[in-house]
């Protein structure tokens, strides 16, 4: 058997974890990972051919700029390849979240990090979760105690770095205590417009009877593997709402797993593609623990020569007894050059189940257009709102007023920008 | 005043039988001021008719013409019609997601208006409540997403609402009796009554005269196999109600087989 080349050499990045001041313990974890990179299988995604575009690129530096904090209104904030900024609310505070740089929380926290790190996504388990690891130059560690409830979101604002050509790997790892309750809502963007390529990993614990509302607005724009990795405990409940307004081209691999008895996951998606960009999206949920609710309502929209691929994935493994798994992936083509796809793949291991599932793959409503126009609206307008209302579910999932316009408004902007070029191009 | 004339029209459309000619030789003229009824028995092209003069793209004209104040209209797209004056309440109107009845009533007055001179927040509120009030339609139905769930007659009510708040030059009113009872149809004529004037016409288009005891009709046209064949005033629709359709096909000697005949 040949042996495959590593990425770098382990020297390299044994100098580079130096850089980083990271300890002995994070050391480790690295080189188990630089390891699984010569053997773990590339990740499949049912139709997406992700190979000729996600490609790694970049180089594996530590940033050495003195560049002033990014300014951000969020709690939670970071520049990939740089320091975390962490301001918590004061109701935060109270409650007792505690949220510590990724390096730090090695040093700080290496019961936490040995306990939860790397576990919901192993680095073994795939190529590009393994490339991750060995690479990974910052994140965030984010604790939520037992019990805690916030009334408000725990805002989190991440950019990609695309500054200069350095490699981007940045994890987020979230703990949320047994029985806490609160929402995240996450905005995720680019700055630069250097290309290097980025690796993004999230992991959410939630512990038994947790119910968390993570919301997020990506619009990043350099080539990205986006993993959003979920585990839940007993009757825990996770529902994602995701507004996938992405500039680049997007392998988003999103995994919920419901181990725990009784626990529940819902994630409500909406993306828009344009220009000549590539976004796949997979959407997975598993359910391992009985009594478990799985439900995943996927809508897009294409325009121009871009490409938008939905696979929801709903299992259902042996022994999950009274489970149900349900899903909706719709996707509507703007353009003829537009390729697009909704795939629902059911893998049902057990019988006193319940799963179903819908996909379609459309142009807009004719009768619909027709109507708005009828009463003097002009295409491009009733286009829009036809559309706005194909993406609502989603909308109205969003927790805070000014997010949800954040998002109403990135997609009337792709879609005024879509309608152009069209109109151009005719 | 605004005319709006139908000159030797002829419709067809194309569906998975062939081509089908429905419209065969429609001659019409209106004024504003005036309301007109077109009467006629299922199957004869009343609401190829209408559609075909909002511009329902499913509709081909073969040969003919549409003027809208001597202008053809048959180059133009179904909003730009729109926006010249015409209004079309539809039999069966669209079910629309996440785009309120307000906003998009809105978006419909705006249309006609500037870019930089939109309708004031204000002047629009006061409006839906007048026309609300008069359609004894509730309030909540403004935020309510347009027409998704409404019933049939909340669906006919909204149609009017519409038209009230957009006051078109014409409207064409496509069976908005059809599935309303008596209560919902006397609310109906009454928004449709309030638009009477100098600057608005109506064209109604029904099965029954029924209607027309609360729209009281300048003209009344009766069409069958796909041409007006008979002109007159109120009277006629009366007439109509006694004798039935082909009473008058027989008078006038037609050779046309009604939908419905055995």
């Amino acid at each position: 058997m040949s042996r495959k080349k590593a990425f770098c050499e382990l020297s390299d990045l044994q100098q580079y974890s130096q850089q980083l001041n990271e300890p002995a313990l994070a050391w480790q974890f690295r080189q188990a990972a630089w390891q699984a990179t010569l053997t773990a299988p590339k990740p499949d995604f049912a139709k997406i051919n992700y190979r000729p575009w996600a490609t790694l690129n970049g180089q594996l530096a530590v940033d050495s700029t003195t560049a002033e904090p990014v300014e951000s209104s969020a709690q939670i904030s970071q520049v990939a390849g740089r320091p975390v900024q962490i301001n918590l609310s004061a109701e935060a505070q109270a409650a007792g979240v505690e949220a510590l740089d990724l390096v730090a929380a090695w040093q700080q926290w290496p019961d936490l990090m040995e306990q939860y790190y790397g576990r919901v996504l192993p680095a073994a388990s795939q190529q590009l979760a393994a490339t991750h690891y060995a690479t990974v130059n910052s994140g965030v560690v984010i604790r939520v105690p037992a019990k805690a409830k916030l009334t408000t979101p725990l805002t989190l604002d991440f950019s990609e770095n695309g500054l200069d050509q350095q490699l981007n790997s940045q994890h987020v790892l979230l703990i949320a205590g047994a029985d806490s309750e609160f929402s995240i809502l996450e905005t995720r963007q680019t700055l630069g417009d250097q290309q290097p390529s980025a690796s993004i990993v999230e992991e959410l614990v939630l512990l038994a009877g947790a119910k968390v509302r993570f919301a997020a607005i990506d619009q990043l724009a350099l080539t990205t593997y986006l993993a959003r990795y979920a585990q839940l405990a007993d009757n825990a409940r996770l529902d994602w709402a995701l507004g996938i307004m992405n500039e680049g081209d997007i392998l988003a691999d999103f995994n919920t797993d419901l181990n725990g008895q009784g626990s529940q996951s819902e994630v409500k998606a909406v993306a828009i593609s344009t220009g000549s960009q590539n976004q796949g999206i997979t959407t997975r949920i598993t359910n391992y623990g009985q009594h478990t609710k799985a439900n995943i309502l996927q809508h897009g929209v294409i325009l121009s020569d871009a490409t938008l691929i939905f696979n929801g994935v709903g299992h259902i493994v042996k022994g999950a007894r009274g489970s149900d798994s349900q899903q909706e992936n719709r996707v509507l083509m703007l353009s003829r050059t537009a390729r697009g796809d909704a795939n629902p793949i059911l893998l049902i291991d057990e019988n006193d189940v319940r799963a179903g599932h819908a996909a379609s793959v459309g142009r807009v409503n004719q009768e619909q257009m027709y109507y708005l126009m009828s009463r003097g609206l002009s295409k491009d307008l009733a286009e829009r709102l036809v559309i706005r209302g194909f993406l609502g579910s989603v909308l109205s999932e969003i927790p805070a007023a000014d997010a949800r316009q954040i998002l109403t408004d990135t997609i009337e902007r792709k879609l005024i920008d879509g309608q152009r070029h069209r109109d151009r191009a005719q | 005043m605004a005319t709006l004339t139908i000159k030797d029209l002829h419709v067809r459309i194309d569906d998975e039988s062939g081509h089908k000619e429905i419209l065969k030789g429609v001659n019409l003229t209106m004024k504003t001021g005036e309301i007109h009824a077109i009467m006629g028995p299922n199957g004869t092209g009343k609401s190829t008719l209408s559609e075909t003069i909002m511009g329902n793209p499913r509709y081909k004209v073969t040969s003919g013409d549409i003027l809208l104040n001597g202008e053809s209209l048959l180059d133009q797209p179904v909003d730009a019609r729109a926006r010249a004056g015409l209004f079309l309440a539809m039999q069966y109107p669209a079910e629309i997601m996440g785009v309120t009845n307000a906003e998009f009533m809105r978006a419909a007055i705006n249309s006609r208006r500037p870019d930089d001179n939109p309708i004031s927040v204000r002047e629009f509120i006061k409006q839906l409540d007048q026309n609300l009030a008069l359609l004894d339609m509730n309030e909540a139905m403004a935020e309510r997403y347009l027409n998704q769930g409404f019933s049939g007659g909340e669906k006919k009510r909204n149609e009017i609402l519409q038209l009230l708040m957009i006051k078109p030059s014409f409207a064409i009113l496509d069976e908005i009796d059809s599935g309303l009872d008596i209560d919902a149809m006397k609310v109906v004529a009454k928004g449709v009554n309030s638009m009477r004037g100098d600057n608005f016409g109506s064209l109604i288009i029904t099965h029954y005269q029924r209607l027309l005891d609360y729209i009281e009709p300048d003209v009344v046209h009766v069409m069958m196999g796909g041409r007006i064949v008979k002109s007159g005033d109120a009277q006629l629709a009366q007439k109509l109600e006694a004798e039935g359709y082909a009473g008058l096909r027989d008078e006038l000697g037609l050779d046309i087989k009604l939908t419905d005949e055995n």
